[in-house]
């Protein structure tokens, strides 16, 4: 509450220091201020001071990140003020200000998000080969500049996260294309229009935690054209210190891959520093892989060709392994690379007697690389593996060696060349079998399988021996690993070998058959292209933790689902109390007055009616929803009154009253109140007619409500009721207390409350007393000093105005008394002292400040003039949810009774508010232009008078949402006792948010 | 948002800690980050996010001072590792530079700061200036004054003006006797020669920092004489943008004091002021090593200060290096440094020794990158030229004063 004051501080430091302690309140988690928590954001987050517009950023995001109906009342302002709030709070800011475009919007057309949906419709067309939509781009224009498909893994990514997308991956289709109808253009909305505005300046801070933010927010929103804007003030970030290079680095990574274009025409400053630290450099060198093209890749390679020379030689293995890459990238330059490769790994293998593990790296990723390079085009580098071969002799690195004998396996008869070597290279092999490593002892077992398979001609049998003598060396190895091979294969090899071992195998064709088919399959795989591999990056926001450290950070969210935030500004601007078109005061300025006492006769009739309410609830909801077509319709029809006409309960009273004379018959008046029956609404609008002209001057165009008047609720109000006293620890005494509505006979300072005692003992009970615990009289004194100064003296009202003594209660007996009690205050509790068979008991009797009111009736113009004189500070907002209707909508939908929902929802709510607080319902009003479904807009009128010193206390409240989803709830109360004002408001929020059992 | 920060001095001790919110972290994460940081080595030291299993740990480490931050939430890393360099910037300014001794010494100083600069989490106040106002920087006098009063506290009891007014960077009231401002433009090249010689890259980092001195509220509006050679640029708070969209004109309200007002980047620049070429040739375990420098391009001015810095592959045991000009030093981390100073007129600094390989290598496969640092006063490589610094809303006539400085930033020659 006082940070709410502060809020409305003229001091700029104030209302920024409001704002940091909002998200500290927030951390006490106290349950009850979270919606006057975020109210105070939105105040705050209006503000006119950039310094106070970030700290509220800030606290935004801590408190309540996700409401972005928030933001939206001020969205254009926020963005105005964007360059001008204090650089932390802009990177929080800017990030919120993302999301809410999201939310609102969608994704831009045109930018990277939605370049690859476009690309797969697009394709799908083409295979339907029946153009559905003329796509506003071709995608073939820009061909090749996206890498379409990671693209689209990282927008997806954005959107649902991670792990949601690559879970979602396996089990489903990927071409399943994202929802296009989600999108804007940039162009034709202003709000993406002026963030992008807003943000491209947000680029030149010097703060680098800023560029990255405004720069996602370009590389997010911007059409794909405009990203590059976002290159040179990121690739700037890279001078600046170490630390933040890498998280830069990080993110250029992302957006190097997803757009390579962007980067390519600035690869140089990618290039490596000494003074890099070794992540860096790793990340450099992937993001120059991933930019190289054939322009550069001259360029790129003089750099890798330094970089091998580098002192790092696990940086330098990396180069070898980006080399690698480009050439897979890059198929033209596959056949330089390799010879500079092989140059490389002959080089490294002459100089083995340098044996250390990080210069074994470097051969190996050489090797590796090699590999790859080959597995492209097999036939063309048969060349090269014979010179591996050859050189065999001199590498010495077992997974090198491993990796050249797989080469030698799986391409063995792709030209002349290998085959004829076979023989000799296995014999070599063979003889040096024991001295290999147990890696490069499994790769030759393999080898020699698939050799054996396809061999041909005269070796066969020179193979076919070497491999039986391989085998039976490998099943004495030491290794475990080695010597399960070599039984595997000596049994599934045993048709070709001849082994003597197993001709019982041989002598069943099937199972021999079976076991080529297996041999096939294992080793005959031949040369498969590389299927591309399944993305398996993770990507996420740019500029977040999690991009960073691979994994969702706690917290972290991916952007909203684009269109989510589709309720429009019309509804914030009701909750806007200086919303001109606000409806509830246009609405009171053309209240006829003579509507006063009739509403008053209809409230009082109404309960006189009520127990016949529940017999006729079903012709109540299908005329109430036959009235409001008619009013709806009726407003179509009358040109006249046109936009001026605006049907509130006005004519529903007014048909109450022409209708007065059918009082006798209940259903018939009863209906009235919730029918507009043509005549009625006929006779009201020349009525009305007629206002209008008095009032011409003040009805002004706006939107038209009609109002329902539920007047039956009254005998459906069940206060709740307390437990004073429970039979456990009152031997066997229950006490209930119900705050009741009557209003005291004594002092206005009293409330009355309905105390019922129950026996539950099976004994008889006496003398049952409650009096006020604090005196230190004894008992029996202190009855006679209450009783005697119960008459209402000027100084002093009595705590308690006593009840009559109970003399005896009967097991089983139940018995009321009414007790007038004043409360000290009315958050704390007050303490008596309950006697019953002589026995003290404490008791704690809590006050309900729902009660400290009582109903004040009174018309909706009265209400509205009121309301007027009590703004500003008088008046305070509160958001909750409220539940209750659901399961009695769910309910209903099961049952055959047809009950329209508007009323169900509002009796639901009126009945609520009835039975925890005393006050009185002054009007319901709904506006009549919404569709049947949905609530917003529905607006509860309550009023009261605060018992002590007769203040009056107006309560509003506005509904917002649909029918069949928890209704967002605004309270307003409007009361010159700013405490009480606000306890009630939080007993109000806390009643109504909680559900009825 | 952040937690806690620690300050950890070089040996791994946590001098500072500082916890920001209601969950308190617990100080054993900093032994496991020392644990990292020793099980891992130097390579760690690097990495500014670290992933622990219960915090996410962001450091800087800034003259063996690791300032190390933790969140348990997500955060942008860059809003993390910009504060805390901000804080290292602060503290290094407020004590004169940074280390073990003087953070200890000012521990009341420094815990003042941390409170002003960042509040449950969040940045709060970092502009130097401001923090200035609200929190005396230490000197003999406040020391002494603590002493004989017993009161320890130097938190100016006075909200500083500017946190209310438009430009919050500016005391509202300034008064200076003498009234100057000073431009500086301090240039960085940052170039890398490859090994056949060739100038792969050479651009200019630069910044214009300003000296201001002014009362009042004055308005200075600065023009280039050659904006278009700017390649990119980044602009201190106080610059207003549009000016700059523009025309290319840098329109500010100072702060008072030091500060960096630009900084830009120029790029492809073609040519180096110096040459440094290195020669290796390694047979039969033995490696010649010559390096030669001289000037290439006269920048008009003298070139201060040239040294020559190289590390030594690990596979070499021992080097015999001199030089016929300047000093060279080997330190013990296999470090080789060769200070020249000036160029003289007469002859050109070369450098030559024999380097003995490890027993078995026969030639050297791994080469040295040479780091080349020198500097130039009076001159802005880049060519870039202020035309003319205008100041409006002053009472009297400033004094205006400008100069130029170039040096080394990243200039490496590889072998």
């Amino acid at each position: 509450m006082a940070v709410g004051k502060c809020a409305r501080d003229p001091s700029v430091y104030v209302r920024k220091c409001a704002a940091n302690a909002l998200s500290k309140l927030h951390d006490l988690r106290l349950e009850e201020h979270t919606a006057s928590i975020e109210e105070i954001v939105g105040i705050l987050l209006n503000d006119n001071s950039p310094g106070v517009v970030g700290a509220a950023a800030a606290s935004f995001a801590s408190v309540c990140p996700n409401n972005l109906s928030l933001i939206g009342r001020n969205y254009r302002k926020l963005c105005e003020i964007l360059p001008d709030v204090e650089e932390w709070g802009q990177i929080v800011l800017v990030g919120i200000l993302l999301r809410y475009v999201v939310a609102k919007h969608g994704l831009v057309e045109g930018s990277i998000m939605l370049y690859s949906c476009s690309l797969v419709k697009y394709n799908s067309e083409r295979e339907d080969l029946k153009p559905r939509l003329a796509m506003t781009e071709n995608p073939d224009d820009v061909g090749g500049e996206i890498c379409s498909e990671i693209a689209d893994v990282v927008s997806r990514s954005y959107l649902e996260g991670p792990e949601k997308y690559l879970s979602r991956l396996s089990c489903m289709d990927k071409n399943t294309s994202m929802d296009i109808s989600h999108s804007t253009s940039s162009k034709s909305n202003d709000d993406v229009k002026i963030l992008l505005q807003c943000t491209s300046p947000l680029l030149w801070s010097h703060n680098s935690a800023v560029v990255l933010a405004a720069a996602g927010v370009h590389w997010i929103m911007a059409p794909k054209e405009d990203v590059k804007k976002i290159v040179k003030p990121l690739l700037f970030l890279l001078r600046s210190s170490n630390a933040s290079k890498y998280v830069v680095l990080c993110n250029i990574q992302v957006f190097a891959k997803a757009m390579p274009s962007l980067f390519v025409p600035h690869f140089e400053n990618f290039f490596v520093n000494s003074s890099d630290s070794y992540q860096v450099k790793a990340l450099k060198l992937e993001i120059l892989s991933s930019i190289a093209t054939y322009s550069s890749i001259s360029a790129i390679f003089l750099e890798f060709q330094d970089y091998i020379r580098d002192q790092d030689r696990r940086f330098a293995a990396d180069t070898v392994a980006a080399i690698g890459l480009c050439s897979q990238r890059l198929p033209d330059v596959a056949k330089t690379c390799l010879e500079g490769l092989l140059a490389l790994a002959l080089s490294e293998s002459s100089n083995k007697n340098g044996a250390s593990a990080d210069e074994e790296a470097v051969l190996v990723q050489a090797i590796n690389s090699i590999k790859t390079i080959i597995k492209q085009d097999p036939p063309s580098h048969e060349k090269v593996i014979v010179s591996l071969v050859r050189s065999l002799d001199s590498i010495w690195a077992p997974a090198a060696r491993a990796m050249i004998i797989w080469m030698v396996g799986e391409y063995n008869n792709i030209g002349g060349v290998i085959s004829k070597i076979l023989p000799t290279l296995f014999s070599y092999l063979a003889g040096r079998f024991t001295l290999e490593a147990a890696e490069t002892k499994l790769q030759i077992l393999n080898a020699c399988a698939k050799v054996l398979l396809r061999a041909k001609g005269e070796d066969i049998s020179i193979l076919k021996k070497i491999a039986g003598y391989l085998l039976e060396l490998a099943k004495c190895d030491i290794s475990y690993d080695v010597r399960d091979r070599a039984r595997i294969m000596s049994n599934l090899l045993s048709h070709l070998i001849g082994s003597p071992y197993l001709e019982e195998v041989q002598d069943k064709p099937e199972i021999k058959d079976l076991s080529y088919v297996l041999i096939e399959s294992i080793f005959g795989g031949q040369t498969k292209l590389p299927s591309s591999e399944p993305l398996s990056y993770r990507f996420y926001l740019p500029g977040s933790l999690s991009q960073i450290v691979l994994h969702a950070a706690p917290g972290y969210e991916p952007l909203p689902e684009p269109c989510s935030l589709i309720y429009d500004e019309s509804c914030n601007f009701s909750t806007d109390v200086q919303g001109i078109k606000s409806p509830g005061v246009g609405v009171a300025h053309n209240e006829p007055n003579e509507n006063d006492d009739s509403e008053a006769v209809s409230g009082s009739l109404d309960e006189e009616n009520t127990s016949d309410y529940s017999s006729q609830e079903s012709m109540i909801g299908s005329s109430e929803s036959g009235g409001s077509y008619i009013s709806r319709s009726a407003s179509d029809v009358n040109d006249n009154a046109g936009p001026l006409i605006h049907l509130s309960d006005a004519d529903l009273i007014h048909g109450n009253g022409a209708e007065v004379s059918e009082e006798n018959d209940p259903s018939g008046s009863n209906g009235a109140d919730e029918l507009m029956s043509k005549g009625a609404l006929e006779s009201w609008l020349d009525e009305n007619s007629g206002l209008n002209q008095n009032s011409s001057d003040i009805s002004h165009v706006r939107k038209s409500l009609a109002r329902i008047s539920i007047k039956d609720i009254g005998g459906l109000v069940k206060p709740k009721s307390y437990t004073l006293l429970d039979p456990a620890n009152g031997n066997g005494l229950h006490v209930d207390y119900i705050f009741s509505s009557e209003v005291s006979s004594v002092s206005p300072q009293l409330v009355c409350l309905h105390i019922s005692f129950r026996n539950c003992s099976k004994e008889p009970m006496s003398d049952i007393l409650l009096f006020e615990g604090e005196s230190d009289r004894s008992p029996d004194s202190s009855d006679q000093s209450v009783s005697e100064s119960s008459p209402v003296s000027r100084s002093e009202v009595p705590t308690l105005v006593p009840m009559e003594e109970i003399e005896n209660l009967e097991p089983g007996q139940t018995m009321k008394r009414i007790l007038q009690v004043r409360f000290q205050h009315h958050l704390l509790p007050l303490k008596l002292v309950l006697v019953s068979n002589g026995r003290k008991h404490l008791v704690k009797l809590r006050p309900d400040i729902g009660y400290f009111v009582k109903p004040l009736p009174m018309d909706i113009e009265e209400f509205s003039n009121k309301e007027s004189r009590l703004p500003g500070m008088f008046e305070y907002t509160r958001r909750c949810t409220f539940t209750d209707h659901i399961s009695e909508l769910n309910d209903k939908n099961e049952s055959s009774l047809v009950k329209d929902n508007f009323l169900l929802i509002c009796e639901k709510l009126a009945l609520k508010m009835l039975s925890n607080a005393n006050l009185f319902l002054v009007s319901v009003e709904m506006p009549v232009a919404a569709n049947l479904d949905d609530l917003s807009g529905l607006c509860l009128r309550f009023s009261g008078e605060i018992l002590s010193n007769s203040m009056p206390c107006l309560i509003t409240l506005t509904l917002k949402g649909t029918c069949s989803e928890p209704l967002d709830v605004s309270v307003k109360i409007n009361c010159e006792e700013t405490v009480f004002g606000l306890n009630l408001l939080n007993r109000i929020v806390n009643f109504l948010a909680e559900p009825t059992p | 948002m952040l937690q806690c920060i620690f300050l950890l001095s070089d040996s791994g001790e946590v001098m500072l800690e500082k916890q920001l919110t209601g969950h308190r972290v617990d100080r054993s994460i900093c032994a496991w980050f020392w644990d990292q940081i020793i099980s891992q080595g130097d390579s760690l030291k690097l990495v500014p996010v670290i992933a622990s299993p219960t915090h996410y740990l962001f450091q800087v480490v800034r003259e063996g001072i690791t300032f190390l931050a933790c969140t348990q939430v997500e955060m942008p890393p860059l809003m993390a590792i910009e504060f805390l360099s901000r804080v290292a910037d602060v503290l290094s300014d407020y004590l004169g530079s940074l280390n073990e001794d003087l953070i200890k010494d000012n521990f009341v100083i420094v815990y003042e700061l941390l409170d002003e600069m960042i509040d449950n989490g969040f940045p709060l106040t970092t502009e130097p200036n401001i923090l200035r106002e609200m929190i005396a920087p230490p000197n003999i006098v406040s020391k002494v004054l603590s002493v004989v009063t017993g009161n320890v506290s130097n938190v100016s009891n006075t909200l500083p003006g500017a946190t209310a007014s438009c430009v919050p960077w500016r005391k509202t009231d300034l008064k200076h006797t003498s009234n100057e401002v000073y431009v500086d433009l301090v240039e960085e090249m940052d170039a890398i020669i490859n090994r056949d010689g060739t100038l792969v890259k050479c651009e200019i980092y630069g910044e214009v920092q300003v000296n201001s001195h002014l009362s009042g509220l004055p308005d200075l509006t600065l023009s280039f004489a050659n904006p278009s050679i700017l390649n990119d640029a980044r602009f201190h708070p106080c610059v207003r943008l549009r000016p700059w969209e523009a025309n290319q004109i840098l329109s500010f309200v100072p702060p008072d004091g030091e500060f960096k007002l630009m900084s830009y980047r120029v790029k492809k620049l073609k040519s180096t002021p110096i040459y440094v070429k290195p020669q290796l040739s390694s047979d039969s375990g033995t490696c010649r090593i010559s390096v030669l420098v001289g000037i290439r391009n006269d920048p008009g001015k003298s070139i201060d200060s040239i040294t020559v810095q190289f590390q030594l592959p690990p596979c070499i045991l021992s080097a015999d290096l001199s030089a016929n000009h300047g000093t060279v030093n080997i330190l013990a981390d296999k470090t080789c440094s060769w200070s020249i100073g000036r160029i003289p007129k007469d002859k050109a600094p070369s450098m030559a020794g024999t380097m003995t390989l490890e027993t078995g290598l026969e030639r050297l496969n791994v080469f040295p990158t040479f780091q080349v640092s020198f500097r130039i006063m009076g001159v802005a490589l880049s060519g870039l030229q202020i035309d003319k610094l205008d100041l409006k809303n002053l009472p009297s006539r400033p004094y205006k004063g400008f100069r130029a400085l170039t040096r080394a930033g990243e200039f490496e020659v590889r072998s």
